[in-house]
């Protein structure tokens, strides 16, 4: 599916990147992802990692690898100071910082820039301005975008709590510097507001060293939508259509598609021209994402922003048959937009599905184990994004999210059926994972009529709880089982006759 | 001779009936004969049950193996009777980890009474906190964990004592 608009054979002189070499300030699939396009621009890839990441395929991938030092492997992630040097000592041009991690650190990109190597991603006061759940709201609100009526935080919880119910309720109580549901609640009715604020605030602090909080009206059934925006950072953008990743938990994504399902052509040019406006106004420079929240009515408001490729970005890709990473890296030398908006054209469907380590039946806990085996669907319209290796290792030290599964049909009906097929084939066998749940949800009535809101999961918990395995099943998995155990298999093929009438087992 | 097999959590009967000219078994009272290709290892399968082909993908790992079967994934694990002997009492009493992770916060401390579903650790895994709770009123007997510490799946993190028993320690 990873076609280019420009690829040629050789490369224009005038699209040649000024990069021989780009380190990669992350970990697992999306560093596999960003290699293969640094190695189709020829250009030599650095991967990093810590010693508990030691012969990992993101590190086998790479080029090169450097090991970093940390108390735990995310803080060595997070170690900005460390992996400039190694990018310098490894004498790379740039630092590409994937997602997570420090891909949206303001300090970071400016401490990239100061020392001399090109962060690909927007600059620093760009990131700030975005970070920054308040400041980003009042700039989209200033330049005309869309943002729900809210209560800006005051030192005073109890003036606070006060101006928040003039909202009227439900409200969304939310950290100013958050992200991923933490410090977030919603507050149904006045009397729980003032304890919500303060349990919101504390949250924060705890989370993110800033206690601020803010409210703003809460829609019901919402959907997520958010646009795919490039902006060449002087004030040019375009913007690559719409992601709908309205199926989530725990606040956070499962299921993402592109192009969002059942949207009005009128109201999803309306949320594009918005994105566009936003990035276009901030002089925004790399890849981005504006997120937004659609309520029933038709209504749309500024959720956030995200400066950097977004994991859900294939779904884009697939449809445009743009490959983001050369575009980040492309707009990041200078060159501009890789397309004007008129040239840009959607076409067909896609769908990722997030294999996660967790229990759907017990409330999507994280899980850990080992991946024994490691079963993976191919087919042409299949993108199975994933840094894993039979006999690895699943620990805590990382986010639970495995691989992502990345589906394209010509129809949506059609992404759904190969994707619920290749939920099948796909086997994870070690850890317990979503794979299962996914497929469910992929197959409900509701998902397939594109019925979607962030309350879906909960919404149909019951049709998606695991159901009993008929008798079929469960006695070929009993088989399956009993066939692998030494004990059995002495008694059914090994021993002779007389003993295994005996059998150790027996009490 | 039948062996107990459990899967996800569920224990099955898996008897061996007759080896002879091929393998029968009997499950819950189902009898099937069985056709082998060869070895069972890991990966993508299919053996014959009554006749019908099955396939499967299943992967070993000591006593446990994981097996799926129609776009399902089973834990499935072979129960050793011995073991099942010594019972498991008791449980009330202890507070196991549920999952990896770190102690955020001990909002206890030995000697404090606790009512049911009062928190007494709050843990971090994978950037999800969870608040560990008593499962019934009692008293904290010992903490094993302190703010900071990171411990494994199941591993103990507190015990209980009755509220009568805490009054006769401190006598």
């Amino acid at each position: 599916m990873m076609k280019h608009v420009a690829a040629d054979e050789t490369v224009p002189q005038d699209r040649a990147v000024p990069f021989r070499k780009i380190l990669i300030a992350n970990r697992g699939e999306i560093v596999c992802r960003i290699v293969r396009t640094l190695r189709e621009l020829g250009i030599a890839s650095v991967a990093i990692h810590h010693r508990v990441e030691d012969g990992a395929k993101h590190v086998r991938m790479a080029d090169e690898a450097i090991e970093i030092l940390g108390d735990t492997p995310v803080a060595a992630h997070l170690d900005g100071k460390q992996i400039i040097a190694a990018a310098l000592s490894a004498g790379a041009d740039a630092i590409h910082p994937g997602y997570g991690f420090l891909s949206e650190n303001a300090d970071f990109a400016q401490a990239v820039a100061d020392a001399g190597l090109t962060f690909i991603g927007p600059d620093a006061q760009t990131i700030r301005l975005m970070g920054d759940k308040i400041s980003a709201r009042n700039f989209a609100d200033a330049q005309g975008v869309p943002v729900a009526p809210s209560v800006m935080p005051t030192g005073d919880i109890d003036a606070f709590a006060a101006a928040a119910s003039k909202i009227g309720f439900p409200l969304l109580i939310k950290a100013a510097a958050g992200g991923g549901g933490k410090g977030m609640s919603i507050v149904r009715s006045p009397s729980e507001l003032s304890e919500a604020a303060r349990i919101a605030a504390s949250e924060a602090r705890r989370y993110f060293g800033d206690g601020r909080v803010y409210a703003e009206l809460y829609v019901e059934r919402p959907r997520h939508i958010e646009v795919q925006v490039l902006g060449d950072g002087n004030g040019n953008a375009i913007h690559l259509f719409e992601r709908e990743c309205s199926v989530q938990r725990r606040f956070q994504k499962i299921v993402e598609e592109a192009p969002a399902a059942n949207l009005p052509a009128a109201l999803r040019e309306q949320i594009c021209s918005a994105a566009v406006q936003l990035a276009a106004a901030a002089n925004y420079r790399n890849a981005g994402t504006v997120e937004f929240i659609l309520g029933a009515d038709g209504r749309f408001f500024f959720l956030e922003m995200n400066t950097r490729l977004q994991v859900e970005h294939p779904v884009t890709e697939m449809i445009t048959d743009l490959d983001l990473v050369r575009t980040q890296i492309e707009i990041a030398a200078g060159h501009g937009l890789p397309l004007a908006q008129n040239e840009i054209a959607g076409h067909g469907h896609a769908i990722e599905c997030r294999i996660c380590a967790e229990d759907p039946e017990r409330d999507f806990i994280p899980e850990t184990g080992t991946i024994h085996y490691l079963g993976v669907p191919e087919a042409p319209f299949i993108r199975f994004e994933n840094a894993l290796d039979a006999g690895q290792k699943i620990s805590a030290d990382f986010d639970p999210m495995l691989a992502k599964l990345v589906v394209y049909g010509a129809t949506r009906d059609e992404a759904i059926d190969r994707s619920i097929a290749a939920l099948g084939e796909l086997a994870v066998l070690g850890v317990r994972t979503n794979t299962d749940y996914l497929a469910k949800v992929l197959g409900h009535p509701a998902f397939r009529a594109g019925h979607l809101h962030t309350g879906f999961v909960n919404e149909h918990r019951t049709d998606l709880a695991a159901a009993e395995p008929d008798t079929a099943t469960l006695d070929t998995v009993l088989i399956a089982a009993a066939l692998g155990f030494r004990e059995f298999r002495d008694l059914a093929f090994g021993v002779p006759e007389p003993h295994a009438t005996i059998g150790h087992w027996r009490n | 001779m039948a062996f107990k097999v459990m899967v996800d959590g569920r224990a099955h009967e898996v008897e061996i009936v007759r080896r002879r000219p091929h393998l029968v078994v009997r499950i819950d009272g189902r009898e099937h004969e069985i056709s082998l290709p060869g070895d069972i290892g890991d990966g993508r399968q299919t053996i014959e049950i009554a006749g019908l082909p099955m396939h499967f993908t299943r992967a070993q790992s000591g006593d446990r193996a994981f097996i799926r079967v129609a776009g399902r994934t089973f834990e499935a694990g072979i129960v050793d009777p011995r073991a099942e002997a010594e019972g498991s009492g008791g449980g009330h009493d202890h507070i196991k980890a549920p999952m990896p992770g770190a102690v955020v916060s001990v909002h206890k401390a030995v000697g404090d009474s606790v009512a049911r579903g009062e928190t007494i650790v709050t843990i971090e895994s994978m950037k999800l906190q969870t608040a560990l709770v008593a499962p019934r009123d009692g008293v904290i007997a010992e903490l094993y964990c302190k703010e900071g510490e990171s411990f494994e799946k199941d591993e103990m993190i507190a015990r209980l004592q009755s509220t009568a028993e805490g009054v006769r320690d401190d006598a």
